[in-house]
């Protein structure tokens, strides 16, 4: 497992190359964001940069705009200005290619209550083209029921049920917003597990998170972070 | 909690094997699954139409309408019946994505087109089963004789196919709004209103014998230009 540094405090830009080097054409980099709802500004020009096996880490309070950010990242939000370019070996990739090969964890995701944990996993790994065993292996590693429907998870289960949606189809990017809020230990545990693995097949994650506290199980994956004032 | 083991392999690339008709499917599959488990626009669909059926029925009555104005007046209320159904249950399609939260995980999961055809079969496959359902119900309750049955079912199959899709469209509009059921009825009445006023002539003709003219031609255009205009309008409106 790799160690680095505690994170490193960059006001409102920052980046970061993972500690294999295997991926180093592969990279996310956002300049100058900006974005407003109504006359409310929220990113006031955001600039940051993630490589192959790196992870960047967003801080900041509530209403900050990390989740904002995270959402404009992941394209379901448009910046009002500002660019996000995302290169793979040498080539930046298409919105719909983007789309493909993102994963997208926060708690604005919700599931399909009249539907199963597994049923809910098959429909995104039909959607997505991925085996519909791949949902059932995430399940069973994040240690939740396939039969249970959506609607009746807890909050920690749910929240284990977005990691498993976000891993379903082995992104290339992992967009994580407060990634492990309400997992017990052992769920905490996981999730710093596939984290770790996805990081190590060259994969890039951005997590925004408000407080450090939340990340201790993972901190030695951070070597960047930016911090968002509301 | 299990211990990391070999689950969290590389996959092979998704975008590869990806294809508009699978994903297409599934969310037709999709809406039908959960549909069948809360029955919430099968019930509102269908309790509406029959209560309304069964009130047109007793206040009329077969004797109730001048046997010069049956065929006149009973398409028209056949279709008023169809038409508020239809809005009372197939708004949901999208709002209820957007209501409950799950509309993020369909736009990071399939292309806007391939939501758009597979909610918009969906709708269709209900539509056409109320229209299985209320016209010959309607036809027996109001003892109304077609004489061109096959005209008729023309006239449901397309009629129901603009309903479906141009509802699909104007569900999809509003979902982004609040008052998300006052907004459907005022923006689904201009665009359907063409649509109504063609598949009620049809059926007209189709119930006294007559010839449906270029309304068949124009229903069918119709139903291409709502075709068209959701493919292309849908992804503005469904992506930021």
């Amino acid at each position: 497992m790799p160690t680095s540094p505690p994170p490193v405090e960059s006001s409102i830009t920052g980046s970061v190359e993972g500690p294999g080097t295997k991926t180093s054409s592969r990279s996310l980099r956002f300049q100058s964001l900006v974005r407003s709802f109504g006359r409310l500004p929220v990113l006031r020009g955001v600039s940051g940069e993630v490589a192959g096996g790196g992870t960047l880490l967003i801080t900041g309070s509530n209403g900050s705009g990390k989740s904002t950010l995270l959402q404009c990242l992941a394209g379901l939000l448009a910046p009002d200005r500002g660019s996000i370019h995302w290169i793979e070996e040498g080539r930046e990739l298409s919105a719909e290619e983007r789309r493909q090969s993102i994963g997208f964890a926060a708690p604005v995701l919700s599931f399909y209550e009249p539907l199963t944990t597994l049923e809910n996993l098959e429909l995104f790994s039909g959607l997505r083209g991925v085996p519909p065993q791949r949902g059932q292996e995430l399940l069973e590693r994040v240690g939740l029921p396939l039969s249970r429907p959506a609607g009746a998870l807890s909050s920690g289960m749910a929240q284990r049920l977005r990691w498993c949606f976000a891993l379903l189809h082995s992104p290339t990017l992992l967009l994580l917003d407060e990634p492990f809020q309400n997992l017990d230990a052992p769920g905490r545990r996981v999730g710093a597990e596939l984290l770790q693995e996805h990081l190590d097949q060259g994969g890039m994650a951005v997590i925004a998170s408000p407080e450090l506290d939340e990340l201790r199980g993972i901190s030695h994956h951070i070597r960047e972070r930016i911090h968002l004032d509301p | 909690m299990k211990r990391r083991d070999s689950s969290h392999q590389p996959q092979p690339r998704p975008a590869q094997q990806h294809t508009w008709f699978r994903e297409t499917a599934a969310i037709f599959l999709k809406e039908w699954r959960c549909e069948l488990r809360t029955r919430y626009a099968l019930n509102t669909l269908f309790l509406f139409a029959i209560t309304t059926l069964v009130v047109v029925s007793l206040s009329l009555g077969p004797l109730g309408v001048a046997t010069a104005e049956r065929t006149t007046v009973l398409p028209v209320l056949l279709w008023v019946i169809l038409l508020f159904a239809v809005i009372s249950g197939l708004p949901r399609t999208f709002v209820h994505e957007e209501e409950t939260r799950t509309a993020i995980a369909l736009r990071l999961s399939a292309s806007p087109t391939a939501i758009f055809v597979g909610k918009s079969a969906y709708s269709l496959s209900v539509v056409l089963a109320l229209e299985a359902v209320v016209t010959p119900l309607f036809s027996a309750m109001m003892q109304l004789p077609i004489a061109n049955p096959g005209l008729l079912a023309l006239a449901l199959a397309l009629g129901g196919y603009g309903l479906a899709v141009g509802g699909a469209l104007v569900a999809a509009i509003i979902a982004q709004a609040r008052s998300t059921g006052t907004l459907f009825a005022v923006l689904a009445l201009p665009i359907l209103l063409p649509l109504l006023v063609l598949a009620i002539f049809i059926s007209r003709a189709a119930i006294a014998g007559d010839g449906a003219g270029d309304a068949l031609t124009q229903l069918l255009l119709y139903d291409a230009t709502i075709s068209a205009a959701g493919l292309l309008l849908f992804p503005t409106i469904w992506n930021p």
